[in-house]
């Protein structure tokens, strides 16, 4: 389905119908199909493309990315892949690692300030589920989106490979486990950071990865949320940055 | 009819009673719930879950003053700073920006990873790399300069690597890494601070600065000062300053030409033209010694002068001369001089004001003349010596470089004890230099300096410049120009040993992390043991052995565990335990005082230059002519009147007013008064001077919301008169030009500026720290903050982020003093041009290399040095050639 066939309703979610049970019923192709596309989102958004990921793009993946229509950029799947790589990685750096940059974590969406509680929440969610966040580079925190929507990834897996064990109470566990998770964790802010990200990315493959994290997030937690809820994320997720209006006379110049 | 029948009668029986209650006050209440305080600080706890907050100690350094703090840490995360108790000089408490320095460390623009640059120089594209990827690709820059050194066997190519600072705060670790390597080219930032205050007294009696005991005075002399916002002490000065003028009545007097928080605080304010003080500080010398109000002992005693040698030289520096250059009226001179004379304990105060010029170095020992003359040295309530602490480093120790560093001291300036920084990048353009790697700690010239797009030019020309690391952990205005950022973490994170003589009670403190160093990021100690144990794998190079630390708790160590005093308190582990040692007593809750567990006052010594030698330390000594106690060369004290002092930290172990080895280069070996060149600018012009204010440091605060939010435009300060005859009304926008260029800004009128100046803070228009310093980011949506933080995203109210008067101030150098002269810049203020918006900027490289040559001229060996010192009885025609002292 094409990425832009998942909208965010403009009326805030009202009219979205999820789904009344709290826990959503997949078939173990749609599960599996789940893990491979968090898993993918994840690693484009975790870190820097290098070159197996690119070969993954230009090879396996490439019938697929065609038949939808994304548009990773011409250069990715054709430009000589040292440079591709080099582009990428000062994209990378510029939209999510450097000061300025649209930081990819929860703590910053909701606070301004790095690691604060929200990473805590999102560790505390790992460890029920027996994972633990683990910082590759310095600078990484454990509220980082990449590491959530891995987090789902796992979690849909947990859920097939039990469901593939015929153990029913331990899969639903882990559809509760991951719409919970969902719902309260990246449902608050990863529809809004990744619109905002997308204005800021310069390169198109950065632009569909996270065009696509946008839909496919906001599609989980449609399917497992009710419409009151879906109101109230929506509306975080649409956070509008406000000023106070000024009035040119009310303040000297001296702003004394 | 019983009590509950009475009152239950109606609802109006007990509001009745409810209101007699009240209308007896606080009498009636229990007395055994109270709100859950804090005793006096030290203790905080959470309003969610009342549980205690974990409190660490450490060491402020939101700005240079190190006070002590009491970080308050729940869940990890630091909550609220708040001051020390223990910190005998602190009292337990922070300034504005102490307390806002927890969110330097939750800074989304806090640069997390090492970025490696992968467009143009300065074009803002990066790479991320990790720790051990920056320090490997560090290490090799290095040890290439090292290996070639080597080879071509020339010590002076190690002087090629080159370390700037701004703040450098490590207790020796810059030193030790740039000596390890060979090279003794760093380069500080003092000369853009007061080092023509520090040479206008070390050689006087030897320390850098006074500290003032302005709790216990009568009577305060501040020239140029803000000591309630930004002088140096800010903190535990003005607390004593009030202390003293509140509690003691003293009489304060401010002497600057802008009405600061200080002066608008004194009895009275002058406004003198700038760099002028030194005329009135003469001029009141001059009646102090000629009406006999000097304390003649002292000046007998003490001073390497006569009364009538002061006399003779003081008789053409008249109140009625200082009148003319000054402005200050005749009269009130006069009276103040006589005020200041028998008014006891009386003492000065002085900062950037008088020092920031051409020739400062004789303003700031004109002014330390006063207190000496009037015998207040040292007195309760006087001008005394500062107090502090030091500590060994650990062994084994680098020796200096073996070749001298032009860079880290330019010769021309034989005087200038703490350098010449602003020269660095002039030097290296004209290839008085040479830069093979530069390192940039703590520092942001690109904004800071004076004629700051020089440095611009200097650091991204890779011809200069070849390879150019930055430490920073802010993506300030010199960090964006960097090959490689390997930051550092925030002051709350790391280690330093500290002293700073901030009151009368010498203490040794630590900083230490109050949090680990956030997201794995690591403290630039660390980072100098990484690098140097790349360099040098092996130990082959010699330079490993001086890193040899288990950890960077080991350094910290290895510097207090063999304190005398401290050491058997529990060395390192004591000071992580109170931050402060020693500590003295307690603050008391009414009188603010240090007291001891019977709430008696705990005195600090006076006096301390009459400490008296022990008979069996003058055992092999020698005694001049002139009384001073030499042992093994160096003198260590001298003999007055049969007595065996310590003395003061001069060759002659007294107070030097006169100078030998200032007459010796062709200065006025006596405290003078050089009139400027800007004194004599055109009726038209107006002098640029530059102030910091209450919440800001100069360069490193724009980027925290609390203080952005209560400083962020700095419009230039205009008298009415004096914009009335230009055209000019509040607000208007304006153009200020100087021979370099111009800038675009705002008028701001107001009485509290002398007509001929006008005034312009600094911490304001930064075009890079972050998106609250620039109000811009990446992300135009968000142009504000990323976050939701109410008070962040919806309360950034200001589209004004001001503008930096930096790029149009000249480089100017006292000769003596090596300090730029901030206040010494002349310009033209207009009404805007059409076209001109506000924070244009259009300023000139050219003009800034005719300032440099121009500059050299006042240099002892230039021309207009000669004719500015006629009256110097020196050699002129043998003046001591040019020598590299750098080291």
């Amino acid at each position: 389905m094409p990425a832009n066939d998942f909208k965010i309703p403009d009326d805030g979610g009202a009219a979205v119908s999820g789904p009344d049970s709290p826990v959503t019923e997949m078939s173990r192709t749609d599960l599996q199909a789940r893990a491979g596309l968090y898993a993918l989102l994840a690693r484009c958004l975790e870190s820097e493309m290098d070159a197996d990921l690119l070969h993954h793009f230009r090879g396996t993946l490439k019938p697929t990315i065609d038949e939808l229509g994304l548009d990773l950029g011409e250069d990715v799947m054709n430009a000589r892949a040292e440079d591709v790589l080099e582009n990428l990685a000062e994209e990378f750096t510029a939209l999510f690692v450097a000061p300025g940059g649209v930081l990819p974590y929860r703590s910053v969406f909701e606070t301004g300030r790095l690691f604060q509680s929200q990473a805590d929440q999102a560790e505390a969610a790992y460890k029920a589920a027996g994972f633990a966040f683990r910082n590759v580079y310095s600078g990484e925190f454990s509220d980082h989106v990449a590491v959530m929507l891995a987090f789902v990834g796992r979690l849909f897996e947990k859920q097939l490979a039990f469901d593939e064990a015929d153990n029913a109470s331990a899969a639903s566990a882990c559809a509760i486990q991951r719409e919970t998770f969902l719902r309260e964790q990246l449902g608050p802010w990863v529809v809004g950071w990744s619109r905002r990200a997308q204005g800021c990315a310069l390169h198109p493959f950065y632009r569909t990865i996270l065009e696509l994290t946008e839909q496919v997030v906001w599609e989980d937690i449609s399917a497992c949320s009710d419409q009151a809820t879906l109101k109230r994320l929506a509306l975080s997720n649409r956070r509008r940055l406000m000023r106070l209006a000024a009035d040119p006379d009310f303040r000297k110049a001296s702003g004394l | 009819m019983g009590i509950q029948e009475k009152l239950s009668t109606s609802r109006r029986g007990f509001l009745k009673l409810g209101a007699a209650v009240t209308a007896v006050g606080t009498a009636i209440t229990s007395t055994r719930l109270v709100a859950m305080e804090q005793e006096l600080g030290g203790a905080d706890y959470s309003p969610v879950t009342g549980e205690k907050r974990k409190a660490v100690p450490y060491t402020c350094m939101a700005c240079n003053i190190e006070d002590g703090g009491i970080a308050m840490v729940e869940n990890g995360r630091i909550v609220k700073l708040e001051g020390n108790m223990k910190h005998p000089n602190t009292r337990g408490k922070l300034c504005a920006k102490g307390n806002s320095g927890f969110l330097h460390v939750y800074d989304p623009d806090r640069i997390m990873t090492p970025l490696k640059r992968v467009g143009k120089r300065g074009e803002g594209k990066w790479k991320r790399i990790s720790y051990d990827e920056a320090t490997s690709l560090l290490a090799e820059k290095l040890r290439e300069v090292i290996e070639r050194a080597r080879a071509e066997e020339n010590h002076e190519i190690l002087n090629e690597i080159v370390m700037k600072w701004g703040r450098n705060r490590t207790g020796g670790a810059v030193k030790r890494f740039m000596h390890a390597l060979g090279s003794n080219s760093m380069v500080n930032h003092t000369n853009i601070c007061e080092s023509s205050k520090k040479v206008g007294l070390e050689p006087s009696w030897g320390p850098d600065i006074e500290s003032c005991d302005w709790a216990n005075t009568k009577y305060i002399l501040n020239f140029g000062s803000n000591i309630l916002e930004a002088a140096y002490f800010m903190n535990p000065n003005a607390q004593r300053l009030v202390d003293g003028v509140v509690g003691n009545r003293a009489k304060i007097v401010t002497f600057d030409p802008r009405l600061s928080n200080s002066a608008g605080y004194s009895h009275e304010w002058h406004a003198p033209y700038p760099g002028t003080d030194a005329a009135i500080v003469l001029a009141m010398a001059n009646v102090i010694m000629n009406e006999g109000l000097y304390d003649a002992e002292f000046v007998r005693d003490w001073t390497n002068v006569t009364a009538e040698q002061l006399i003779a030289h003081l008789k053409p520096f008249t109140p009625e001369f200082a009148e003319k250059e000054s402005g200050v009226s005749a009269d009130d001179i006069r009276r103040i001089a006589r005020e200041f004379a028998t008014t006891k304990p009386a003492t000065t105060f002085s900062y950037r004001g008088p020092v920031k010029h051409l020739w400062g170095a004789y303003q700031e020992a004109a002014i330390h003349m006063l207190n000496v003359i009037t015998g207040n040295v040292e007195k309760k309530g006087g001008y005394c010596l500062p107090r502090g602490m030091g500590w060994p480093q650990p062994e084994p120790v680098p020796p200096a470089g073996p070749a001298l560093s032009a860079i880290a001291k330019p010769p021309l300036y034989p005087l200038a004890s703490h350098a010449v920084s602003t020269n660095a990048p002039y030097m290296v353009m004209r290839g008085e230099a040479k830069v093979s790697v530069w390192m940039s700690y703590y520092d942001n010239p690109l904004y800071s300096y004076p004629s700051s797009h020089v440095w611009r030019a200097f650091l991204g020309d890779e011809s200069l410049v070849p390879f150019f690391v930055s430490f920073s952990c802010y993506m300030s205005e010199t960090t964006e120009m960097a090959d490689l950022i390997i930051p550092d973490v925030t002051y709350l994170e790391r280690h330093d040993p500290e002293s700073m003589p901030s009151g009368l009670y010498p203490c040794l403190s630590i900083r230490q992390p109050v949090i680990q160093p956030l997201g794995g990021t690591q403290e630039f100690r660390k980072t100098l043991i990484d690098v140097a144990h790349k360099i040098d794998p092996d130990g082959s190079l010699g330079i490993r052995k001086y890193f040899a630390f288990d950890s960077v708790e080991d350094w910290m160590k290895q510097h207090f565990d063999n304190i005398p005093g401290l050491k058997e308190e529990g060395g390192y582990e004591r000071l992580k335990k109170d931050g402060v040692w020693p500590v003295y007593g307690k603050v008391d809750k009414e009188t603010a005082k240090l007291v001891d567990d019977n709430g008696n006052e705990i005195k600090a010594e006076y006096g301390l230059y009459t400490t008296e030698i022990p008979d069996e330390e003058m055992l092999g000594t020698e005694i001049s002519e002139e009384g001073t106690i030499i042992r093994d060369g160096q003198p260590i004290g001298v003999r007055i009147n049969g007595k065996n002092y310590v003395g003061f930290g001069t060759p002659s172990r007294k107070i030097e007013l006169f100078k030998e080895e200032w007459r010796t280069f062709g200065f006025n070996p006596l405290p003078t008064y050089k009139r400027l060149p800007s004194r004599d600018k055109k009726p038209e012009e107006l002098v640029l001077t530059t102030y910091k204010v209450n919440v800001h440091t100069q360069s490193r605060t724009a980027s925290l919301k609390y203080l952005a939010e209560m400083y962020h435009k700095n419009p230039a300060w205009m008298n009415p008169q004096r914009a009335a005859k230009l055209g000019i009304n509040d607000g208007d926008l304006v153009r200020i030009t100087s021979p370099l260029g111009y800038i675009v800004t705002r008028a701001h009128l107001t009485e509290g500026i002398h007509p001929e100046v006008v005034a312009i803070s600094t911490a304001c228009g930064h075009s890079a720290y972050g998106r609250l310093a620039t109000l811009k980011q990446r992300d135009p949506a968000a142009r504000w903050a990323q976050g939701n933080d109410p008070d962040i995203a919806n309360n950034v109210w200001w589209d004004d982020r001001g503008v930096h008067p930096n790029p149009i101030i000249r480089l100017s150098v006292d000769p003596i003093g090596g300090s730029q002269g901030w206040y010494d810049t002349v310009v033209k203020v207009t009404p805007a041009q059409a076209g001109d918006k506000y924070g244009d900027t259009d300023v000139s490289i050219e003009q800034a290399m005719k300032d440099y040559d121009e500059m050299l001229r006042y240099a002892y060996t230039g021309d207009l040095h000669r004719a500015a010192h006629q009256e110097v009885d020196t050699d002129w025609n043998n003046l001591p050639e040019p020598k590299l002292t750098g080291h």
